[in-house]
């Protein structure tokens, strides 16, 4: 076992490595082979360590601090909740680095690219694996200098690198909280060992636990772009699309849900921290879902609903459904990485136009992304017996049987958003690939888009038919649950069949009543009036939508500007005026005395011997006056 | 019969003070401000002999010859000078000589 969970961690470290070093030098198909034999190596090491898998299991891979009271071995674990997401991880990830191969295949800077997405693989298999709270926080780092760089891969353009300082510095806001839990985990328990931690919760106070989860919760906020720190996500769109389909949908971003879920036995306990987690994945789930709404550009559509996803399953661990939870990340993981490499063919296909008004037709000319397109939409959408149908679905019902006032409000909540995402997947499917588009341009090949088509179809399969990973009660009970059961902290009451169907008809019901308004509004001849419509200036509502809600001006004029306004006083009075105007008017009055006393040195030998003799005057009088 | 210590300082404290006057007061000639410079000297020997006498020690005589040696070479060498600085500007006022001025 430790050899295959040490492997799964150093191939693609391995990878990055060499391709970060000689990579440059390296014929390109080597370079690109390499870095995707390292990925899949990592998924073939991650298939062993299931079929090897037998229980929860601890591996001390090596000693790393040993100082006084501190112990930081390199430790990893391996659990249901680990074992499940490195196979994700792994599989997503490998299909991913294959796309990538012909969506950069006109970049010449190939081995950067490369060797970031394979140490971006090292550092989030370290996140999921770590044992030790400091390990998972290097890997916590890690996955967020990788996407850093990764954002503003092409920084020659300023937004571009903009965009990548926006997303380090706002999840930058989390971590530090998150540290600040780690450091006092560590003066509480001087351990930071995962599995003890959460053996240990009982025996802290209740507000110890409460502030602790916070804590937790304000690193999740940030690393999994919840509000109020989710402005960055849209944002990172600016990297390249397999970049966001990788980073900012399927693995990164759900590493905060991780988190939460893996420290649940410790913060479980406190009502209060499951509230707020709850609250905010709800608000969240609503924010993302409203904004998605009103968007233009394809891949900012598909990161506002990725917010809104990630919502959902921060309600589901505020629930307590850590299951339900994992399930939806990784349902989640497959359909938006879908959703994203399919949107990488458009893109790719439409010349790199990404506003969705401005296509249509693809149907037709694009086959093959359509479908698992509107795969990933029907996933998205939540319709019925669709791997997202389910994933969402058991987070709703968890909220629903938790039964307190707060989780059943914020499941109408949910259902509400339901309702909102199946409208924007299907509004979105309708502009992009229905209707005949006059902007239409001469299309690439067909056979340039079909090498990264194929890679589509695995991922809509696995998205489809997700839902057999845990299916409902009345139809079997669920693989996932069983297998994730042991390791969540609260169980969720479960619901009778008959409750439970009632709750997947209303969700059911919503999906398509949701799929149905965005057929009126945007299908058929709809379409052409919302093309002409989206001529206008849009309306208020629509843009304080497409706006984010303003989140963006609000931080503007809330945090920034008083910030450049204390700036520009540092820096033009205190530190121009003070600090250097203090030492240049310092050196004048030093120059200007000097320059006072140099008209002594006359050059007339009796003023010298005047002055030697006054001297020689006051020393003598000085030591008489002493001898008194 | 001997002269007390305290007569003989009084007497080189005068001369080093006339001396001194000299050096400062007579810049309008370098030759002037020499000759005030050795009066100075002669002072301080003069402090020595007495000091010798007094204690009975030899050194302050000793010191005395050594002094009467080094003066006489300092002379020598600052009235070549004094003759090399009239050779420039023909005279032998130091007023005149402010090269050295900052």
């Amino acid at each position: 076992m430790t050899t295959y969970l040490s492997l799964m961690l150093l191939i693609p470290l391995f990878g990055g490595v060499l391709n970060a070093l000689v990579g440059r030098n390296l014929p390109r198909r080597l370079a690109e082979s390499l870095a995707c034999a390292a990925v899949w190596g990592s998924f073939v090491c991650a298939v062993l360590a299931a079929l090897a898998y037998h229980g929860p299991e601890k591996v001390v891979v090596a000693q790393w601090f040993q100082a006084f009271d501190l112990a930081l071995p390199l430790s990893l674990y391996l659990d249901p909740l680990s074992l499940s997401l490195c196979l994700m991880i792994c599989f997503v990830c490998g299909l991913i680095h294959l796309y990538s191969v012909f969506y950069m295949a006109a970049e010449a800077d190939y081995a950067r690219f490369f060797a970031l997405l394979n140490l971006f693989v090292f550092a989030m298999l370290s996140l999921v694996l770590a044992e030790n709270l400091v390990l998972l926080y290097l890997g916590w780092e890690g996955v967020g200098f990788c996407s850093y760089l990764l954002i503003g891969f092409w920084y020659t353009e300023k937004e571009n690198a903009d965009a990548g300082r926006k997303a380090f510095i706002t999840t930058r806001i989390g971590d530090t909280a998150l540290m600040v839990a780690l450091a006092w985990l560590f003066q509480l328990f001087g351990t930071l060992s995962i599995t003890q931690l959460n053996g240990m919760g009982f025996l802290l106070p209740a507000g110890i636990v409460t502030a602790l989860g916070l804590l937790m919760l304000a690193g999740a906020i940030g690393k999994s772009a919840q509000l109020p720190l989710m402005v960055w996500l849209p944002d990172a769109m600016a990297g390249p699309t397999p970049v966001s389909a990788m980073i900012h949908a399927a693995t990164m971003v759900t590493a905060g849900v991780y988190l939460l879920a893996r420290m649940y036995p410790l913060i479980g306990s406190s009502t209060v921290t499951t509230s707020a987690i709850a609250i905010v994945g709800g608000l969240t789930a609503f924010y993302g879902a409203s904004c998605a709404l009103a968007q233009r550009d394809l891949k900012r559509v598909l990161a506002f609903s990725t917010i809104s996803q990630i919502g959902y399953m921060m309600l589901g661990v505020g629930a307590g459904a850590i299951t339900a939870a994992t399930f939806h990340l990784l349902v989640h993981a497959f359909f938006k990485a879908l959703l994203f490499l399919g949107a990488g063919c458009v893109i790719t296909a439409m010349h790199h136009e990404q506003d969705i008004f401005r296509m249509g037709g693809l149907r037709r000319t694009l086959p093959i992304t359509f479908w698992c397109f509107l795969a990933g939409a029907a996933c998205l959408a939540g319709l019925p017996l669709t791997g997202g149908f389910f994933s969402k679905d058991s987070i709703l019902t968890a909220l629903w049987m938790k039964g307190t006032a707060l989780t059943q409000a914020l499941y109408f909540l949910g259902l509400l958003t339901a309702l909102i995402t199946a409208f924007y997947s299907f509004r979105m499917v309708y502009l992009v690939f229905f209707g005949s588009n006059a902007h239409q341009q001469g299309h690439h090949e067909q056979s340039d888009v079909l090498p990264m088509e194929l890679v589509l179809i695995p991922l809509a399969l696995l998205g489809l038919f997700g839902g057999v990973l845990d299916l409902p009660g009345y139809l079997g009970g669920g693989f996932l649950g069983s297998f994730l059961g042991p390791l969540s902290g609260a169980h969720p009451v479960e619901a009778s069949h008959t409750e439970e169907l009632a709750l997947q008809g209303v969700a059911a019901t919503l999906a398509l009543a949701g799929v149905f308004a965005a057929h009126v509004r945007y299908g058929g001849a709809a379409r052409d009036n919302r093309l002409q419509e989206s001529l206008l200036k849009p309306a208020p509502l629509v843009a304080f939508l497409l706006n984010g809600w303003y989140f963006d001006a609000l931080y503007r004029a809330l945090l920034i500007r008083p910030y450049q306004a204390l700036s520009r006083v540092l820096w033009q009075q205190v530190d121009e005026g003070v600090i250097n105007g203090g030492i240049d008017r310092l050196a004048d009055g030093v120059g200007s005395t000097g320059s006072w006393l140099g008209r002594w040195t006359t050059g007339q030998v009796a003023v010298y011997l005047l002055s030697f003799a006054a001297g020689g005057a006051l020393l003598l009088g000085y030591l008489a006056w002493r001898s008194l | 019969m001997s002269i007390p210590l305290f007569h003989v300082l009084i007497l080189a404290g005068i001369l080093f003070a006339m001396g001194l006057a000299c050096t400062i007061a007579w810049r309008a000639n370098v030759i002037m401000m020499l000759i005030g410079i050795e009066i100075m000297l002669n002072a301080v020997m003069l402090t020595l002999v007495g000091g010798s006498a007094q204690w009975g020690s030899a050194d302050g005589q000793i010191f005395s010859l050594m002094l009467m040696a080094l003066t006489s070479s300092e002379v020598s060498l600052a009235l070549a000078m004094v003759v090399y600085l009239h050779r420039r500007k023909q005279s032998v006022d130091t007023d005149d000589f402010t090269s050295m001025k900052g």
